[in-house]
């Protein structure tokens, strides 16, 4: 009975609303809201939503980058534009456009009378502004410079670089999404059409950083207090065709392919990458896909190893970690530290290599050797062996300094005589213009350029594993990419729509975000290479379950079910399991490797920064990111009034209840005059 | 905006009601009893009204004419229930009358029957108020402030304490007028009081065009100001009657 009459209650107020003074036909740009029914509907429309993607605090060893709120509480500032800005008297919200970016930021640094004016930044974007824009590029001019192989670290393979990524703010930037942007654009054309000068568009950011709070300014601090976790991941590794780790004899040598799967950019989770580098872990897929077609793997003289590597943009993280783990013989990498690893062979940016109809890569060897020849001789063979002739691999400039940015740099550092080559669309300098920025999204690459890749090494790698130079080679002409696969791979790990939510994804597992950041995130829990699932970010989950599923031999037709995730034989992995479905057993090596950095210990629940190490060059440069923690970000739009005119209404509300008493009164005493008067 | 404004706006809507309160309802405890018993039944017919018109909610937002629909049932509904107010109100009038003669006591006043539709019309009125205005002022205590397209010169918050003013004092003065209305038996008395009551619903519509609020407000108050001005002569010409009655009776 109560809550009926409690139900019929919330319906009268329902229709109050609608019967109400004002019946409200709202268009609302996010669509949802199309007239009010309940305060909550009004309250929505009043603080509209702001939906897009921040820039967050990271930490390192010396100190800050990236935003946060200045102290413990909200920043609400009146929204301005960009160019509209002259002498401000209090901090604003500043509107700015992709293209004025590199310009406000590097204002920002050098005008500090400026800065204190800035209570915030929306970034306006799209993809209109990669014609606008000739480069627009955050990182610096070499990347990673301090993990050089080589002296030459002025050299410019970024030649784009703006830098402002690495820079502390002490304002909140954040990027709008389309919708944001619709959202933010309504709310000032709403205040031009009425010409209000009592009001004004205020945007209110919450985005408050635990370690701001706790006043914890480097990692060592914010580690030790809990403000923040390291960055990183899990790399994932898989051997085509499987190891058998129990008998230790019969090791071919290894000939190891290196992708990697994270990005960065000025905001977290808009960081695609989609050259570099997932145009090259696109490829490396591609040329497993074609190669799980091919028999025979078993027979030939070397094995095949596929390496998918996370938090490299962060210190390389990833390849450090495997090396180590290598050198500890964990289980991460059982099966494979007893085998030398003869060659390296990573995709590097593979998505602009097309030019005129060719698609040409550059190889980019570590150093003169037997065995970087053998490689590339095998590239060039796997260039003859396509009879259509447009794709070309070249040797890279004898003048540039050394190997690009890339994993192999952690590689060489660890064992300078590593013969590796990486293969990248660029020779002397990065042609993507929009290296590590938001920006470098789906539209920034070719598909054909990433397939014809694809070819190239899945050709090259049956070589290598081969070692026969025979073009003519039956096996090597059939094996061919699936151009339709590679495609729908890149809408998946590149776009939101579909993104992860895609059939071929969704196919393995039950991704938790539709949306790939390709940010590498923060490691949670204790690394392990039997991790609990629920840390392990949606892509590793994906590679893991699809590189096993592709390097795993099939014996016959007995797929077996594994029951809880378990497969009974210890050679054989659980796939497909999530989504409430039973997984199917598959006999193949397939692991993930956690990926942090070589100076972090993880000890009861804590992280503990190791002393350095003098005999490793790599942990004396590695500035251990941390990413501060945070409740959640929000960002609102809202339109305030001005304090006189609440005084105003204050004082009309007291005045209009005073001149009703007197007036009650009034006729209160006329009345018993009136009634008095006999 | 700020508590000084979510105020300024409560008081915008209830402050004359709040001052008929203290300066008259307050003084004697059964006008509070009419006031609320008033305020209770006005919340009735409302969630009875929203009953019946559950199975076609929600409106369309932008057909003004079911809206028209609902203010006409509502008007007609409520209206119907005024008179059975009235009714159970005449029968204890009655009641107390001749309680009042068996302990040999003066009968009810006409001051007292006046209040008594007073506190009957501000329960009325107050819980509309509430109902229509209060209930949406909470986010007005917030920092934001808000506008709608079609009334854009003025906070919505502002417009609906107007609003909620204008149909509080319609309501406070219409239920005097239909009391007395209905004890002579004057017929256009009894009339002109749901005619009032649909014209200042039907005024709200105006709000749908483009800057409405501009023409509809002015007009509810025209309409508030009438039935004020009505009332006050009517009860004018009743107060003189009685007295001339009660000095022509000694």
């Amino acid at each position: 009975m109560a809550t009926g009459l409690s139900r019929l209650v919330a319906i009268a107020f329902t229709l109050v609303l609608l019967v109400s003074t004002l019946p409200l036909p709202v268009s609302f740009a996010g669509g949802e809201i199309t007239s009010i029914e309940s305060v909550p509907d009004l309250q929505k429309l009043m603080y509209v939503a702001v939906d897009g993607f921040p820039c967050v605090r990271l930490l390192n060893l010396s100190g800050e980058i990236g935003c946060s709120n200045p102290g413990l509480n909200k920043v609400v500032a009146p929204i301005i534009k960009l160019k509209d800005v002259k002498d401000l008297d209090q901090p604003h919200t500043i509107l700015v456009t992709a293209d004025e970016m590199e310009d406000f930021f590097a204002r920002v640094s050098n005008d500090l009378s400026f800065a204190s004016k800035v209570g915030g930044v929306l970034v306006e974007s799209g993809s209109n502004f990669q014609q606008k824009l000739k480069g627009f590029s955050p990182d610096k001019k070499f990347p990673q410079a301090q993990f050089s192989p080589y002296e030459n670290i002025e050299y410019k393979w970024n030649s784009a670089a703006s830098s402002i990524m690495w820079k502390n703010y002490n304002f909140p930037v954040y990027l709008l999404s389309e919708s944001g942007i619709s959202a933010v654009q309504e709310i000032l054309s709403k205040k031009k059409m009425k010409h209000k000068t009592y009001t004004s568009d205020v945007a209110e950011f919450n985005m408050v950083m635990e370690t701001t709070k706790a006043g914890t300014h480097n990692s060592e601090a914010c580690l030790r207090e809990g403000t923040c976790l390291p960055l990183g991941g899990y790399s994932v590794w898989s051997s085509l065709p499987p190891i058998n780790a129990s008998s230790s004899n019969n090791r071919k040598p290894i000939v190891l392919t290196v992708a990697s799967m994270d990005s960065a950019s000025f905001f977290r989770d808009k960081s695609f990458g989609a050259d570099s580098p997932i145009s090259g872990l696109v490829a490396l897929l591609g040329a497993v896909d074609a190669l799980s077609r091919v028999d025979g793997f078993s027979n030939l003289k070397k094995q095949l190893v596929f390496l998918v590597l996370t938090g490299e943009t962060w210190g390389y993280l990833g390849s450090r970690r495997f090396l180590h783990e290598l050198d500890l013989h964990s289980d991460a990498v059982a099966g494979l530290s007893d085998s030398p690893i003869e060659t390296v062979l990573e995709i590097g940016s593979v998505g602009k290599g097309l030019s005129e109809g060719i698609n040409t890569f550059f190889a980019h060897k570590t150093r003169v050797s037997s065995v970087t020849n053998m490689t590339l001789d095998a590239l060039k063979i796997a260039q003859d062996s396509f009879a259509s002739k447009n794709i070309k691999i070249l040797s890279a400039d004898t003048a540039n300094p050394g190997i690009p940015p890339s994993s192999l740099m952690a590689f060489m550092k660890k064992n300078p005589q590593t013969s590796a080559v990486v293969l990248e669309d660029f020779d002397t300098n990065f042609v993507n213009k929009f290296y590590h920025s938001h920006l470098d999204d789906l539209s920034n690459i070719n598909s054909s350029s990433v397939v014809a890749a694809a070819s190239i090494v899945a050709r090259t790698l049956y070589i290598l594993a081969s070692d026969s130079k025979d073009t003519s080679n039956s096996a090597l002409g059939s094996i061919h990419i699936n151009t339709s696969f590679v495609e729908e791979l890149l809408t998946c790990l590149l776009a939101c729509e579909p993104g992860l939510s895609c059939n071929l994804v969704k196919d393995y597992i039950s991704p938790t975000n539709t949306c790939p950041g390709n940010y590498a995130g923060v490691i949670l829990g204790e690394p392990s290479s039997k991790p609990y699932l629920g840390y392990v970010g949606d892509v590793s989950r994906f590679l893991w379950n699809f590189l096993a599923d592709k390097t795993s031999v099939q014996k016959g037709n007995t797929t077996s079910v594994c029951s809880k995730g378990v497969c009974s034989k210890t050679n054989e992995v659980c796939i497909k399991a999530e989504n409430n479905k039973e997984g199917t057993c598959v006999v193949s090596t397939t692991r993930y490797v956690p990926a942090y950095s070589t100076r972090l210990k993880y000890n009861d629940g804590a992280w503990t920064i190791l002393p350095q190490n003098s005999s490793d060059s790599m942990e004396m440069v590695d500035p251990v990111w941390t990413e501060s923690n945070w409740d959640t970000i929000r960002v609102h739009v809202y339109t305030v009034q001005h304090s006189v005119y609440d005084n105003a209404v204050l004082i009309v509300g007291i005045t209009v209840t005073t001149l009703a008493y007197i007036g009650i009164l009034v006729a209160k005493s006329i009345i018993a005059k009136a009634l008095k008067q006999d | 905006m700020t508590v000084a404004a979510g105020i300024g706006y409560a008081l915008v809507a209830l402050g004359p009601s709040l001052s008929l309160f203290v300066s008259v309802i307050s003084r004697k405890p059964f006008l509070i009893l009419t006031v609320l018993s008033s305020t209770l039944l006005w919340l009735v017919s409302l969630i009875i009204l929203s009953g019946l018109w559950r199975p076609f909610l929600p409106l369309k937002a932008n057909v003004w004419w079911p809206y028209a629909l609902l203010v006409v049932t509502s008007v007609c509904f409520q209206e119907a229930l005024r008179f059975m107010f009235w009714k159970v109100y005449k029968r204890l009038e009655d009641v107390l009358d001749s309680f009042a003669d068996r302990i040999s006591r003066p009968r009810l006043f006409l001051t007292d029957k006046l209040l008594i539709a007073l506190a009957g019309g501000l329960g009325h009125g107050v819980a509309h108020a509430v109902f229509f205005c209060l209930s949406l002022l909470t986010p007005a205590f917030g920092p934001a402030t808000f506008y709608v397209e079609k009334c854009s010169k003025v906070p919505f918050f502002l417009v609906s304490a107007i609003i909620a003013l204008a149909f509080v004092t319609i309501h406070t003065f219409s239920m005097v007028i239909a009391f007395e209305g209905y004890a002579k038996g004057n017929k256009v008395d009894q009339v002109i009081v749901p005619v009032i009551h649909l014209a200042a619903g039907m005024l709200t519509l105006v709000n749908f065009a483009s800057e409405g609020c501009v023409v509809g407000v002015p007009l509810l108050y025209v309409v508030a100001s009438l039935t004020l001005v009505h009332c006050g002569k009517m009860v004018w010409q009743r107060l003189l009657e009685s007295r001339n009655q009660s000095s022509g009776s000694q």
